[in-house]
């Protein structure tokens, strides 16, 4: 063999060795095991540990807002959409409550070209007037559902019975007296609830809580339903005692649930508009002081000064109270 | 007279070209026989992934599973949740540019010819957001004649023919037995041919750690019967996760329930997330 063809060829054999010796060296061992990678790095990938933890992991401990959370229309948006990661909870610490609220709902909430429209959206600088979501919503039930009752009485028998009323509440269900409200007109639905609260002991008043007692549950629905079919025509809020034009302003907050003008959508709620001054002012502090309960009002109260009450009773008092629609 | 000078130069080439043709074959099978002897030696441990106990966790057998991904692009709001959720979960870096999922938003104003897309790392949704580790879209259009607006999520297709694993040359990214395409960062070397190679852009390279990133569909999350975290917080439903083996899973119901579409089929990927409800500019 010439010497330069043994050259090359103890080159190629000494190639092939290195190669053969190599090649098991050089290869992970579970490559190759499935394809042309590393097994193992399933192994690791799929060992790694969740950081989300699922709403299940919260339940035990919270199972309060659990059970509030998944009844309410929100149980799509899981516990750590708005505080965060579970992972190390308890252990590390508490997990966050949201302080921007606004900030947050507003991420789904905004009205936004694109967004489908059975997408609950609202345009934020008409909404709240700047306060915080959680002031009126609680982000685990965001609905606000004061049940509408279904109200079902004899208006003639809700005359008779209200010879009782009328002392105070005037004979055509508008009062005589400042610090009492006008009946007429307002809301069925309200009324019977209201009653009802009297009835129950949850509102306290010394002269409506005795009479209320007094009262049977088809009362109760004969009152609602004459109360709510007089003619609110004759009320009137009395001479304004406090700046029209800043209640305006402030109404504005609670738009949502009474109407820009007093008279709101729901009839859960009362109507507000031609209302007595002095019985809304009344009403307010009450709501602020915690002697009327009502976990809504107060929030809503609880930042408002005896001006502002006295502004807001203004402006309710000189509304009309014929819906304008 | 050129002609017939260059002929025999020719033919005498073609000649040689066939003896050295010959000589290569006979060291090509030299070799060939030696190699033979390394090949058995590897092959014989490539193993039928149906074969042995379950793989690659104990409670968890891959070969039972084949991973699908939906999106109803009506549904979604663009509320942002699942990119932050990916953010958390995955370990993505807390930056407007990088992600392993995203959201994307078409509008067509009156009298455009052409769409307006934007993405949450559009200056002027990081702006609305306040600082480059959140999300949130901004209300730019509130005041525009919109005729026609949707927002789609988008994220790795984990195509039956990826791409992104054809050119890998280390073997650092595979297509698993259940349907998801992983990336082995042990064995990444970071020369982001993939990131090159991906017809949807949902590969990123992450510069602190030196290798290619991706969605994985949080398999750390499936393997244990969870969903991926986007899936999880999405709240109105619009992406949707399953086993394509189970005919009653989301992701069956949804493909058979739905005319459903793929990203960019020319592409021959054969993509694993399904669309409804997109235009053809979502591409």
């Amino acid at each position: 063999m010439p010497k330069h063809i043994f050259r090359l060829v103890s080159l190629i054999v000494g190639f092939l060795v290195v190669t053969i010796i190599a090649v098991p060296l050089l290869v992970p061992d579970s490559f190759y095991r499935f394809g042309h990678y590393r097994a193992n790095s399933v192994v690791a990938i799929a060992a790694q540990q969740p950081v989300l933890q699922t709403a299940n992991y919260c339940k035990d401990c919270h199972s309060e807002r659990h059970a509030q959370w998944s009844a309410s229309n929100h149980k799509s948006v899981t516990c750590e959409v708005c505080h965060g990661a579970a992972q190390g909870h308890p252990q590390n610490g508490k997990l966050p409550i949201p302080k921007d609220a606004a900030k947050l709902c507003t991420l789904c909430h905004e009205a936004m070209p694109g967004r489908p429209r059975t997408q609950p959206q609202i345009q934020v600088t008409q909404h709240s007037g700047g306060q915080q979501c959680t002031v009126c919503h609680n982000p685990h039930s965001p609905k606000i559902a004061a049940a509408s009752v279904k109200v079902a009485g004899n208006a003639a028998a809700g005359k008779q019975k209200s010879a009782d009323c009328a002392a105070c509440h005037g004979a055509a269900g508008i009062s005589p007296n400042d610090t009492w409200p006008n009946l007429a007109g307002q809301n069925a639905a309200y009324l019977v609830r209201i009653l009802a609260a009297y009835k129950s002991g949850d509102q306290k008043d010394v002269a409506m809580t005795p009479l209320a007692q007094a009262l049977g549950d088809a009362d109760i629905q004969n009152l609602a339903i004459y109360y709510a079919g007089l003619n609110c025509k004759g009320a009137a809020g009395g001479k304004a005692a406090g700046d029209v034009a800043a209640g305006k302003v402030l109404a504005k907050n609670c738009a949502a649930c009474h109407g820009e003008t007093g008279i709101g959508s729901n009839p859960a709620w009362p109507k507000l508009a031609a209302q007595k001054q002095g019985y809304l002012v009344n009403a307010l502090k009450a709501f602020k002081a915690g002697l009327r309960k009502d976990p809504m009002m107060a929030g809503v109260s609880r930042g408002l000064s005896d001006t502002d009450i006295a502004d807001l009773a203004a402006y309710y008092a000189a509304q009309s109270c014929q819906s304008t629609k | 007279m050129k002609k017939e000078d260059s002929k025999p130069t020719l033919e005498a080439r073609r000649a040689f070209l066939a003896k050295l043709g010959g000589a290569a074959t006979c060291a090509g099978a030299v070799v060939g026989a030696a190699t033979l002897g390394v090949i058995p030696a590897v092959s014989a441990k490539t193993e039928t992934p149906s074969g042995g106990a379950s793989f690659p966790t104990k409670d968890y057998d891959w070969t039972k599973h084949q991973w699908g991904f939906g999106v109803d692009a009506t549904k979604c709001i663009g509320c942002l949740r699942c990119v932050e959720a990916c953010k958390t979960e995955n370990e993505v870096p807390r930056n407007a540019h990088q992600f392993r999922t995203w959201v994307e938003r078409y509008v067509y104003l009156e009298g455009e010819k052409a769409v307006r897309i934007d993405s949450q790392q559009d200056p002027v949704n990081i702006q609305a957001s306040g600082s480059e580790k959140e999300f949130r879209f901004a209300n730019r259009y509130k005041d525009a004649k919109v005729e026609k607006a949707f927002f789609v999520p988008k994220l790795c297709n984990h195509c039956a023919h990826p791409a992104c694993v054809q050119v890998c040359p280390v073997g650092a990214t595979y297509k698993t037995e259940d349907g998801v395409v992983l990336i082995d960062h042990d064995y990444c070397i970071g020369c982001r041919y993939c990131v090159q190679a991906c017809p949807y852009g949902a590969r990123y390279f992450d510069e602190e750690k030196g290798v290619s990133d991706k969605c994985t569909w949080c398999y750390h999350r499936i393997t244990k019967g969870l969903e991926p975290a986007c899936v999880e917080v999405c709240p109105v439903g619009a992406r949707v996760f399953g086993d394509q083996k189970d005919k009653q899973s989301p992701i069956s119901l949804f493909i058979r329930n739905n005319r459903v579409q793929v990203l960019r089929p020319e592409s021959g990927n054969a993509p694993n997330v399904f669309y409804v409800g997109i235009d053809k500019e979502v591409n």
